[in-house]
């Protein structure tokens, strides 16, 4: 084997290893996002169920009307969740398409919280959807969810600040202090997300490795075959 | 030094030899072989050039892979 038939057989096996490296992390980030699209469906029933136990009705004089946050489950929730299903059906594995949800399951965050008046119960779920995001197994989403949770929570909190901490004057600095937690909690997270696709990437290496082991045998014994061929079957007699 | 004797038992291996062109082996440890870049550990793989150890112990190339 020359030198050049050595490196062009290496060359095609690292090749191979990179396409089921690529392969493996494709198929978990379209997974996720079927997956997402899911819990966005679920996250829409849960949110309209929300609103017609919490606050089904409002009194104007003696006429009982459907509450407000009833059709701002139903209208914002199906706005919230449209764009993530369609590109989860349309375009999965896309960078966009995980970006989107990611920002999507904070807003839901942001409007369960709202529904249910601030409760500081209902914060949970800003912490359960970044463990979700996890999934992915592609940090920067951690980011974006970051990002949009603490510009949720700073607009909200200084415009309708009741909506988002359930009082109605809360220090101007609240939103920093939800936003610290969230960031220590992304930091564990960024690291298990970076160890997972190391290790994706070493199962890769590892198939790459045996292949390459088995290549160099046969390549060796078909030059001993030539070199030294079997001797000659005898005849039966 | 000794050769294992039992195929397919998983072994692993935690250090490796490579043997140069002039014949001398060069020993690294496994980490430090798996830290060599994919390109380099499969051609020195399909060149048969390692060796592969677990302690004082020898182990084939097939043995060492499939216990790591």
């Amino acid at each position: 084997m020359t030198a050049s038939d050595l490196d062009a057989a290496a060359n095609a096996i690292v090749q191979r290893a990179t396409q089921r490296f690529r392969a493996h992390r494709d198929q978990i980030l379209s997974s996720t996002d079927r997956l997402f699209m899911w819990l966005m469906l679920g996250q829409w029933v849960f949110a309209i169920l929300i609103a017609l136990v919490y606050s089904p009705y409002a009194w104007e004089g003696k006429v009982k009307t459907v509450h407000a946050h009833v059709y701002t489950a139903v209208f914002l929730g199906a706005a919230l969740s449209s764009l993530p299903i369609a590109l989860a059906l349309l375009r999965p594995g896309w960078v966009v398409t995980r970006h989107v949800i990611a920002a999507a399951q904070m807003l839901w965050s942001a409007m369960l919280i709202h529904l249910t008046g601030g409760r500081i119960e209902t914060h949970f779920h800003v912490f359960g959807s970044l463990g979700f995001l996890v999934a992915y197994r592609d940090w920067p989403v951690l980011i974006t969810a970051t990002l949009v949770v603490a510009i949720d929570h700073l607009i909200r909190g200084w415009i309708w600040p009741e909506s988002v901490y359930g009082i109605t004057n809360p220090e101007w600095w609240r939103f920093l202090e939800h936003a610290f937690w969230v960031a220590f909690a992304i930091q564990f997270l960024i690291i298990v997300c970076i160890r997972s696709v190391k290790d994706m990437r070493m199962l890769a290496e590892k198939g790459a490795e045996l292949e390459a082991l088995s290549e160099g045998e046969w390549r060796r014994s078909s030059v001993l075959e030539r070199v030294d061929p079997a001797p000659a079957r005898p005849a039966a007699v | 030094m000794t050769r294992s004797s039992t195929p397919g038992s998983p072994a692993g291996y935690d250090r490796i030899g490579i043997a140069d062109a002039d014949g001398a082996i060069r020993y690294l440890s496994k980490s430090e072989f798996e830290n060599l870049p994919v390109a380099e550990r499969v051609r020195l793989l399909m060149g048969g050039k390692l060796q592969f150890f677990q302690g004082d112990r020898q182990l084939t190339a097939r043995e060492a892979l499939k216990g790591a």
